[in-house]
């Protein structure tokens, strides 16, 4: 079991590696850069620009920047001594052993070139809307989808397998944009106005979610805040529920049937134990295994899946962030948090693929 | 395999005649036999859902050829100030799927015209996608060693990236809303899964005895690939195909949706959605209603037909 978690965290390493490599060079070949913002300016002079160049170390070899970006390079080191960190230990250590604070492997991604934060701050910044919105719907949605998907495989082919059959057809080929946009014109369009299009929080009442003063409000008046926040979250979470449980009560189903076809259960039923203990302690036990690690595969989701919805309802979280980079080209931002959620794809297929082993005892290693 | 040159008609499955066996037939017990082809066509034919589901992309694909030379659509025409309702008309007899907000623009007139450039985008970036993907997929798993190793990581890395976002980025970046562009780069970015399964399907393959005993008569590489190998991973790339094709369409609606994908002036279905969304106070549902179902309508079809080929091409499935 040892040396397989080990020999899985090595392979993940050359696989992040190339991650940070492909991030790198896909904002490099973009268009604009650093800077691009003088590009207009008839009074800036060459000799400006040069020195604009140097200071932000854009007049090194591509590879050199790269090391610099990834904190494998101390940027104010010579020759060779561009490896050795401040404290004398190789650059790419972590600070307390190496005293290099620059690069991603330090925690440095960079400032915003729209805010002038650093990366880190927005990044966390927008994390904490996004886990509310994405954690309140991944729990609810593999609960429904749990129940859903047990329920149908027990009552295969039943009125209700079949209607669920067809939801999932139709909710797997729905875009999750246009579900949010028919659920804002249906409940807080001009007829039916009873809940908030988007947003986070009343924005008339409550200071901006996340700022110094929001939290005061909160502390004061944390009933009606999180009401707020709940009243909020209603059609966001909708909108990722429907279009997620499609996916994933097939998956329970189709494990569940599969479990339910199993010898020990046949057995189970031919010594007369009662139908709910062979469903839900033979059958189901066994059937979640698979659902178990399908969940770990789903944690990602917490950091990237509400993109679009959050889009749709000015979600304050990780995906407005990144389309509004996007949009501003703020290149800092966007490696930000396509490397975090690649970190966190790989980090989290690692876990499933450990978790399986730990849940099932017939998997040897 | 390739028996059955006069490509007789499939049906009836197994009749038993009594003439004298041809070479067509099989041999000792006089049944007629079909090729690879006539079998998957025999058990497609069994799903009719999947039957749906080509009857409604050939119809989608007609509107597409067709209704835009029919109903064409000019950006720079617009009504008159005098015909123009600001908040736009409900669906009525002349026009079944209503009016926009706006410039009035007929709903109908805006799907038939955006289904072109969406189904443009979702089968070509799906052609391209899987070109890379049975090139990079045979080449990894043919040569083997170190080849398929650097390549499967590369697999790996791509598929630890959040896709969507880097194909935001990228048509953000590189698309400046031209059709062709955003096709090119939803294409260079679906091409993993393809690779992968390709390359299993020739892992297993190459170890078959037909492949060692072409290698043992002396044909070479290429032949054996393009001959011998890729004929029989075909199936599995049709059915990751069609799974392709309905995610790159929902996909580019959204990046269009967002305003980062094709020029918002040409219809896609993604830009109906997207202008519908700044009048949502007036109300006018039908405009981004008819859009929207239009995908659902074309992926769910896409779909059927990805679990009729499925089926069709499973050996244990039975017709």
């Amino acid at each position: 079991m040892m040396k397989f978690v080990t020999r899985r965290v090595l392979q993940a390493i050359p696989v992040l590696l190339g991650v940070t490599v492909v991030v790198y060079a896909i904002l490099l070949a973009a268009p604009g850069g650093p800077e691009a913002k003088f590009a207009q300016n008839p009074r800036i002079t060459q000799a400006q620009k040069d020195s604009f160049r140097k200071a932000w170390g854009l007049d090194q070899p591509i590879p050199i920047q790269y090391g610099r970006w990834m904190g494998i390079l101390n940027p104010s080191g010579e020759g060779l001594g561009v490896l050795i960190g401040p404290a004398g230990l190789p650059n790419f250590l972590p600070t307390p052993l190496s005293g290099a604070t620059n690069g991603v492997l330090h925690g440095d991604f960079g400032y915003s070139i729209d805010s002038g934060e650093p990366v880190s701050n927005r990044i966390i910044r927008a994390a904490l809307p996004t886990f509310i919105l994405a954690g309140t719907a991944l729990v609810l949605w593999i609960v429904v989808a749990i129940v859903l998907g047990v329920y149908a495989a027990i009552h295969r082919y039943s009125l209700f397998d079949q209607g669920a059959t067809v939801f999932a057809y139709v909710g797997y080929a729905m875009p999750t944009f246009w579900l949010g946009i028919m659920l804002i014109f249906a409940f807080s369009g001009p007829g039916l106005n009873i809940l908030p299009a988007g947003g986070m929080t009343e924005t008339r009442i409550s200071p901006p979610f996340g700022s110094p003063e929001y939290w005061v409000y909160f502390g004061s008046n944390t009933p009606q805040a999180l009401g707020d926040i709940a009243k909020h979250l209603v059609l966001p979470v909708i909108t990722l529920v429907v279009v997620n449980i499609a996916g994933d009560s097939r998956f329970v189903r189709a494990s569940m049937l599969e479990s339910l076809g199993q010898d020990y259960v046949r057995t189970a039923r031919a010594k007369g134990l009662p139908a709910r203990t062979v469903n839900f302690k033979h059958a189901l036990r066994n059937a979640l295994l698979p659902v178990v690690t399908n969940i770990g595969l789903e944690i990602p989701f917490l950091f990237t899946g509400a993109i679009v919805t959050e889009t749709i309802f000015s979600w304050p979280g990780i995906g407005k962030l990144t389309i509004d980079a996007t949009r501003d080209f703020d290149y800092p931002i966007l490696m930000g948090v396509l490397l975090v959620t690649s970190v966190m794809v790989v980090l989290a297929n690692l876990l499933a693929d450990i978790l399986y082993g730990v849940i099932d005892p017939r998997i040897k290693y | 395999m390739t028996q059955n040159v006069e490509h007789q008609p499939p049906v009836p499955p197994a009749e038993i005649t009594d003439t004298v066996p041809s070479a067509a037939e099989d041999y000792e017990v006089g049944l007629k036999s079909l090729n690879q082809w006539q079998l998957a066509w025999r058990k497609f034919r069994r799903h009719h859902l999947a039957l749906i589901g080509l009857g409604v992309i050939a119809t989608m694909i007609a509107t597409a050829i067709v209704g835009p030379i029919l109903m064409p659509f000019e950006f720079t025409t617009i009504p008159l100030p005098d015909e123009i309702v600001y908040a736009g008309r409900p669906p009525s007899l002349q026009h079944v799927m209503g009016e926009t907000g706006g410039l009035q623009r007929d709903v109908f007139e805006l799907v038939v015209n955006g289904a072109r450039t969406s189904l443009l985008i979702g089968f070509s970036s799906m052609a391209i996608g899987v070109f890379i993907g049975t090139i990079l997929g045979s080449v990894a798993g043919f040569v083997g060693g170190v080849v398929d190793n650097v390549l499967m990581r590369l697999v790996d890395i791509m598929l630890s990236l959040p896709i969507l976002f880097v194909i935001l980025v990228a048509s953000r970046f590189f698309g400046n809303g031209s059709v062709g562009l955003v096709i090119i780069i939803f294409g260079a970015f679906s091409w993993m899964g393809t690779s992968r399964l390709v390359r299993s399907q020739f892992l297993s393959i190459r170890e078959r005895e037909f492949v060692e005993a072409a290698r043992a008569v002396g044909v070479r590489d290429r032949r054996i690939i393009f001959r011998h190998i890729l004929p029989n991973a075909f199936s599995p790339i049709v059915v990751a195909a069609s799974l392709i094709v309905a995610g790159n369409i929902i996909s580019e609606a959204f990046v269009s949706f967002l305003g980062f994908g094709v020029n918002p002036t040409s219809p896609t279905w993604g830009n109906i959605l997207s202008n519908a969304l700044t009048f949502i106070p007036l109300g006018n549902w039908w405009w981004p209603l008819f859009p929207g179902l239009a995908i659902i309508l074309t992926v769910l079809a896409v779909n059927f037909i990805g679990d009729g080929l499925r089926d069709a091409f499973d050996p244990r499935s039975r017709a």
